[in-house]
């Protein structure tokens, strides 16, 4: 341990980190644009300059190791001066672009003018220029004028993506940030060279112009496009995402996310092939319904089959509570052995950052929560047999497009009744008698347990028709806050859908069981106090990082037929 | 006085000549020599680097670990882009056999297994003539495997630069080296613990190590005595500007700049007043010409006066000349050369050109040189290299030193524009 000085206050730091790490620790910012903690040391930037006793020059807090006996000081004069002369130039050539800029509000730069700089510019010559509108690949756009040649896209491209593409050309105030010849910036967590960007140089060709930070709020999640579950934010402005971005948790994702995640895991959200409510079939086309009148036809339609003659398939795109729950109906309301789930696993679609080929973001939590045959009981092969010769007559399908598989596709016809949770116009909810529209990730509260077995929560940030921002605790956007019912910003479209457990527990209930959990907590409160896993977690403690399932129970001992 | 690094003798870049006058000879006494030995010799002569710092060469070969499971590597430095200075390229042209033999007794003082001469792009002609020097010495066996049957082998590379004055800066000459881009490196780490692909590394500059077979030959105590006691040695100067006589002359450290100016470089064309005077190549500190008397070619003597010995580069200006042209184009230079990698010198130095930009088309303000100070200060200390000092020295020791200048083209605005709008 190396005992030093910050600001007169002594800490016991480890002799191997660095002044900027070893005040991270202990509560002390020193303002940095090019320093990461996830990423090699450029000290380009000279925001971090602090005063060293016995060192003539002020020195970069970023590249100095701590020695015993150190003295540092972060708000001296002289570093004051300094970082006030680091400010001003790098805002002399700076772009007036905020208006129009989509990193204000959230920029480093910005955020440092109001804390670090003197509030005017002494700059009275022209500005550099330089190209506005720079493609650096699918996702990413650059604007050179912007950049502030802090070289984070690069070493993150180098050193975490393993795709070296970027680089600086050019000398001075004419460095330029490019691609190499014939090379763009195409790998498959480019996109995270925009939240590690301190300034609006590096945007998404997707959101680009969409929105105004402040104009979304924003809601911790997690991704739900692998069994990784990369903790994100979700930002939504009137009532739809628009946009996914990676939020820090160390046992998960660190500091990234992957593009695909990013992209397309919202995409159903926002969908026009969303369902608008309920529907039942009648004469043969499926009509919209009222919630009560799909319970109802659901719960006397499954009255009139054997319990051997009913088969669910669970669903590993489903919370655990949703899957808790249903597992529990099927099995003890309804009465059927034959319980199991899908898995979705893409061969080779993994890699060694963070992608897993489990395209599933919960199938470790679908088997914790007890997703599995009842003794003597068909698991999925069972099903899909019994289905296609006839034995099993009514399937209860979760939020799982099974018809994607052209076995189910062929099978599902042979069916006397077919229910659906569906939150889109899927394949398997066109071929259903009762589709119950469910709610998505984004919709509702509850958890997943990711591949390593860490639980982990979803909680709402888009609301549906039962749910109201204000009232029901969601995050909430500047609109959200003060636009009226009468201007465009307060309106906005919501989709009548609910979650999955809650329909569920509608129907046991209506079918005579007395289940009694009317939020998500008290389903989470009911499994952590039944099954091992879970012992002790709760939503608050799981919090906005998650926590891992108790090892030794964490994987099933069951195997997985598909 | 006798000359050592360039002496007259017609033909000496033949290895025959060079032979013939005692050449390699300092080598093949160091064979005789433990290598601990050669590298004490050289901190005794109290050699210091003519690179620009000043920085003693022995106690920097010190820093070289005596084990390494890596190679060690030594880069001489003849990148030699500071304005005002063309001093290594006299010795590749007339006598590279110094040099090479330098650099052999280099390597064996510090167990190096490759040198790299790192040599500027523009000199094409020089890296020939050093190329074809080489080869001569390699055919003699004094470069190569088992050096003239000792045991010892070393070998040197010839690396051309591409034309940036940055690639001069030790760290960033080596990424140059390695391939990469001209940046300089933040340290430490120090290139003697991990320079050249990470081994351990020093660099010397070209004329530093043509001193040693100097000081082998003749022994430390002998070399310590010529010149300035602190700074001891030949040095080489370089001098350009209102003389009648430019050229690089060869003399011992510590003579008055007057007497280098009036007696080396034949005084001034039309015996013109000296207006000002930089000494050291265009990063170090401008002088007044009336404050010149008793300021000596040595480091104490140029500290006291404000200023640095750098490369020995000394430019000189009459009475005549425009220092804010001066000034503008010096610093037109460290803004064009500027790496761009850290902050104030990437900002700054653009900045400071385009302030002194309008001093010189008559637009500048009486406010605005104080801002200019403001910003060299504010540069000074701060950057990665030593490039951001040597862009703020001049701009700096210009408004402390000719301050009237600027409010002489300051004033002459606002007397000539009486129809500026405020
Ligand atoms: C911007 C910059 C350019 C430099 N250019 C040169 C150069 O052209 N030649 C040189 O020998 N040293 C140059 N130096 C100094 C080197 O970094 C280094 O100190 C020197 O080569 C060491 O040699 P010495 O100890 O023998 O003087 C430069 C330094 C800076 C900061
Ligand atoms: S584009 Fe952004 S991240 Fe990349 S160097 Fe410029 S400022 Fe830094
Ligand atoms: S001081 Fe100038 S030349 Fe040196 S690293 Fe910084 S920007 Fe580059």
């Amino acid at each position: 341990m190396a005992k030093i000085t910050i600001n007169g206050k002594i800490f016991d730091v480890d002799p191997e980190l660095t002044v900027i790490q070893a005040a991270a620790q202990n509560g002390i910012e020193i303002p940095h644009f090019c320093w990461h903690p996830k990423l090699t040391v450029s000290g380009n930037c000279r925001m971090c300059l602090v005063e060293i006793e016995k060192m003539p020059k002020l020195a970069i807090a970023c590249s100095t190791r701590v020695a015993d006996g150190m003295i540092v000081k972060t708000e001296s004069d002289r570093v004051i001066k300094a970082r006030q002369a680091v400010m001003e130039f790098l805002l002399i050539n700076h772009p007036l672009d905020c208006p129009i800029c989509d990193e204000a509000g959230e920029c480093k730069l910005q955020d440092y003018s109001y804390k670090y700089s003197v509030g005017y510019s002494r700059f009275d010559e022209n500005k550099v220029h330089k190209p506005k509108r720079v493609r650096l690949g699918p996702n990413v756009m650059l604007d050179v004028e912007r950049c502030i040649m802090c070289s984070r896209c690069i070493r993150f491209s180098d050193e975490i993506a393993k795709q070296p593409v970027l680089t600086f050309t050019q000398r001075g105030t004419h460095v330029v940030l490019t691609t190499f010849p014939d090379t763009q910036l195409d790998n498959k967590y480019s996109m995270n060279v925009i939240e590690l960007c301190p300034v609006g140089a590096l945007t998404s060709t997707d959101f680009r112009f969409a929105s105004r930070v402040w104009e979304m709020s924003s809601t911790d999640s997690i991704c739900v496009g692998c069994s990784r579950g990369c903790n994100t934010h979700v930002w939504v402005r009137k009532n739809e995402i628009l946009r996914l971005t990676p939020r820090f948790n160390e046992a998960v994702n660190s500091y990234w996310m992957c593009d695909s995640g990013r992209l397309n895991t919202f995409r159903t959200v926002n969908s026009q092939e969303r369902l608008h409510s309920p529907m039942i079939r009648k004469d043969g086309v499926l009509v919209d319904v009222g919630w009560d009148e799909a319970i109802a036809r659901a719960v006397s339609d499954l009255k009139s089959f054997k319990k051997s003659e009913i088969a669910g398939i669970a669903s590993a795109f489903a919370t655990n509570e949703d899957n808790y729950v249903f597992q529990k109906v099927m099995k003890e309301v309804i009465g059927t052995k034959n319980v199991d789930y899908v898995q979705h696993v893409e061969d080779d679609a993994g890699d060694e950052l963070l992608i897993r080929a489990d395209k599933t973001p919960n199938s470790l939590g679908t088997r914790q929560v007890g997703v599995r045959p009842a003794e003597g009981g068909l698991d999925i092969t069972g099903i899909l047999k019994g289905i296609e010769e006839g034995s099993i007559r009514a399937l209860y399908v979760l939020e799982d497009d099974i018809a994607e598989d052209p076995r189910f596709a062929a099978a599902l016809p042979n069916l006397q009744l077919l229910i659906v949770h569906a939150s889109v116009n899927s394949k398997t909810a066109r071929f259903a008698d009762i589709v119950l529209s469910c709610s998505t990730f984004a919709e509702k509260n509850g958890t997943m347990t990711n591949f390593a077995g860490r639980v982990q929560r979803l909680r709402p940030a888009v609301a549906t028709l039962e749910q109201d921002r204000a009232k029901d605790g969601f995050a909430m956007s500047r609109w959200d806050k003060f636009a009226s019912q009468n201007d465009r910003w307060g309106r906005s479209v919501k989709k009548d859908a609910r979650p999955t457990w809650r329909v569920l527990t509608a129907i046991a209930n209506a079918l005579g069981a007395k289940l009694k959990c009317t939020t998500a907590e008290e389903v989470f409160k009911e499994i952590a106090e039944k099954l091992p896993p879970f012992k002790g977690m709760n939503y608050i403690n799981l919090g906005s990082q998650g926590a891992n399932a108790n090892a030794a129970e964490s994987v099933s001992k069951q195997k997985v037929t598909a | 006085m006798e000359k050592y690094i360039l002496p007259d003798i017609p033909d000496l870049h033949s290895i025959a000549v060079y032979e013939a006058n005692g050449g390699y000879k300092a080598f093949r006494k160091a064979l005789g020599m433990k290598p601990e030995e050669v590298t004490d010799e050289v901190k005794k002569s109290g050699l210091r680097g003519r690179g620009g710092a000043c920085f003693p060469t022995g106690l920097k070969w010190t820093f070289m670990p005596k084990q390494s499971a890596k190679p060690k590597y030594l880069c001489v430095n003849g990148d030699e882009a500071e304005p005002g200075t063309f001093k290594d390229r006299q010795i590749l042209e007339f006598n590279p056999h110094l040099l090479i033999e330098g650099i052999v007794l280099a390597a064996y003082a510090m167990g190096i297994t490759t040198s790299f001469v790192y040599v500027r792009g523009e000199y094409g002609k020089w890296v020939r003539m050093l190329e074809r020097a080489l080869a001569d010495a390699s055919s003699h066996g004094y470069v190569g495997d088992n050096i003239l049957g000792s045991g010892f082998s070393t070998n040197i590379v010839v690396h051309k630069g591409a034309g940036a004055y940055i690639c001069g800066e030790e760290s960033s000459l080596m990424n140059s080296i390695e391939g990469g881009r001209g940046y300089p490196r933040v340290k430490p780490p120090f290139p003697a613990q991990s320079g050249l692909w990470g081994c351990p590394t020093t660099i010397n500059n070209v004329e530093s190590i043509c001193n040693v077979p100097v000081i082998i030959n003749n022994g430390a105590e002998w070399y310590a005595k010529i010149g300035a006691p602190k700074h001891p040695g030949p040095i080489l100067v370089g001098v350009s500007g209102h003389v009648n006589k430019p050229g690089v002359y060869e003399m011992p450290t510590g003579l008055p700049l007057l007497e280098i100016i009036y007696k080396f470089a034949g005084g001034i064309p039309g015996d013109k007043r000296i207006k000002a005077v930089i000494p050291g190549g265009s990063s170090t500190m401008i002088l007044r010409g009336e404050q010149l008397e008793g300021v000596c070619m040595d480091a104490d003597s140029l500290k006291a006066a404000g200023s640095s010995v750098g490369t020995a580069g000394l430019i000189v200006m009459d009475e005549d000349t425009d220092l804010i042209q001066v000034i503008t184009r010096i610093s037109k230079f460290y803004y064009h050369e500027s790496c761009g990698q850290c902050t104030p010198c990437r900002e700054g130095t653009g900045w400071l050109w385009k302030i002194l930009q309008r001093f010189e088309r008559g637009e500048g303000r009486t406010e605005d040189i104080d801002l200019l100070m403001d910003i060299a200060n504010n540069i000074e200390g701060n950057t990665i290299c030593a490039l951001g000092d040597a862009a703020a020295w001049p701009v700096q020791s210009m408004i402390r030193r000719f301050r009237d200048e600027f409010e002489n083209r300051a004033k002459s605005l606002t007397m000539g524009s009486s129809t500026i709008a405020l």
